[in-house]
């Protein structure tokens, strides 16, 4: 992000107190993501520390500190999603999509973003669309009662290739 | 305004609005906290210093530190169900740190040797597995010495304490401040020849300075600047740059160069 713009987005905010939220916001809606270096910059305009603006993006998992890829594909890893097989789902994107694992958190979770950048697998908690579980989101879209099997066809419609991923 | 609340029975006299802690422990009444320090503003985070109040606005168990001094409050400290949920905190607390002897020590005078619960087991843990998370480091780094080096990072049973991404941070004044508030005393750092290195916080290095007279190192650079900046000037002159040894012998060489005018040196 452009520090100009930042700038603007700081000055939006005309009061000096709860502004945090909706600056990191909307800079994680114009990147996609929070940069170390737009932290830091913002840190020394909001004037306050570093610290407290990592702990923030760190809290929230609306925020994310690395680059997602044009399509963010979410595994729903609830309760009712995951006895209907949602670890199959999501074993089966990592292999279409060629992603390694080895960023997977103690947490369970994991994001993980194609060479090509084309696409994130990630996981979530809930979407609360449990009566179609196992689901799957891409972008804005759910993908109800999905199977392992379908995978291929619904990442198709976001541009998908199986041929080329391949020789990549 | 003075008024009278009751602790245990015992009528106690005290400024409306203070502590109930506070009030406690200056009547020798013993309550056990973690995340209490006089000079911080009441936290409420470690649950350890639940008391039951039997006279007051809201009955019922709270915590002591965040309880405002009103007249005719009465509290107990030691009721079973009091026990009883310190017990429970001291089993989730040795999960949380189960290296701490802090903790194992107060578990071990409540009669409890184990936890139900699953420890927290890091081998690379730079808290060595001793942090309870009351938050005490982050505060004072950030409210008293205004650094904010250091924060929560993450939440839930994943929250750590560490600074922003995991690297060194030049906000870190190197004081230390926050492994002489640590009740666990979980936070480690080294001074190895001219440079602090703080162990728990990702490593970060500050410089040391100097004594002009003796040579030895003494205290953190930016931590002396922090202090120097707090002084009046004249002081400030007078002890820039001495060690404590040797800013000692400085002023006893002036006293006594004083009180010998006129003998001659």
């Amino acid at each position: 992000m452009e520090t100009a713009r930042l700038n603007e987005i700081v000055e939006s905010y005309p009061t000096p107190t709860g502004k945090i939220l909706g600056i990191l916001e909307q800079v994680q809606r114009e990147d996609g993501y929070l940069q170390k270096d737009v932290l830091k910059t913002l840190a020394e305009k909001l004037e306050v520390p570093l610290s407290e603006l990592y702990s923030i993006a760190t809290f929230y998992s609306f925020f994310t500190l690395e680059k997602l890829g044009r399509h963010v594909v979410t595994v729903c890893m609830g309760t009712a999603c995951h006895v209907r097989g949602a670890p199959a789902l999501a074993d089966t994107l990592k292999a279409l999509l060629k992603v390694e694992e080895d960023e997977t958190t103690q947490d369970g979770k994991f994001q993980l973003t194609t060479a090509d950048n084309d696409f994130t697998v990630t996981s979530a908690r809930c979407f609360g669309a449990c009566s179609m579980a196992p689901v799957l989101r891409v972008d804005n879209k759910i993908f109800g009662y999905m199977t392992p099997e379908r995978i291929p066809a619904v990442l198709k419609q976001f541009g998908w290739e199986e041929d080329t991923h391949q020789n990549a | 305004m003075t008024i009278q609340i009751t602790i245990n029975g015992n009528p106690c006299s005290s400024e409306a609005g203070e502590s109930v802690l506070t009030i406690a422990r200056r009547e020798g009444v013993e309550i056990p906290a973690f995340c209490h320090d006089e000079t911080l503003a009441p936290y409420g985070a470690c649950r350890m210093c639940l008391v039951d109040v039997v006279s007051g606005p809201k009955k019922g168990v709270t915590t002591a530190c965040t309880l405002q001094a009103m007249d005719g409050l009465e509290i107990i400290t030691d009721t079973p169900e009091i026990l009883r949920l310190r017990k429970v905190l001291l089993e989730l607390y040795l999960a949380q740190a189960p290296k701490s002897k802090t903790i194992k020590a107060l578990a071990a005078q409540h009669g409890i040797k184990k936890t139900r619960f699953a420890k927290k087991v890091h081998p690379e843990d730079p808290l060595q597995g001793q942090c309870i998370l009351c938050g005490l480091c982050v505060r004072v780094c950030r409210d008293i010495m205004g650094a904010g080096a250091i924060s929560y990072i993450g939440r839930g049973q994943f929250t750590e304490i560490n600074t922003p991404f995991y690297e060194e941070n030049d906000a870190c004044l190197g004081c230390g401040a926050c492994a002489q508030v640590c009740p666990t005393q979980a936070i480690a750092f080294e001074d190895i020849t001219g440079t602090r290195v703080m162990k728990s916080w990702s490593e970060t290095k500050v410089p040391l300075k100097q004594c002009a007279a003796c040579g030895n190192y003494f205290a953190p650079v930016p931590f002396t600047a922090y202090a120097y900046e707090k002084l009046d000037p004249a002081i400030r002159d007078e002890i820039r740059d001495l060690c404590p040894d040797c800013r000692r012998k400085e002023m006893t060489r002036k006293a006594i160069l004083l009180r010998a005018e006129g003998v001659g040196r």
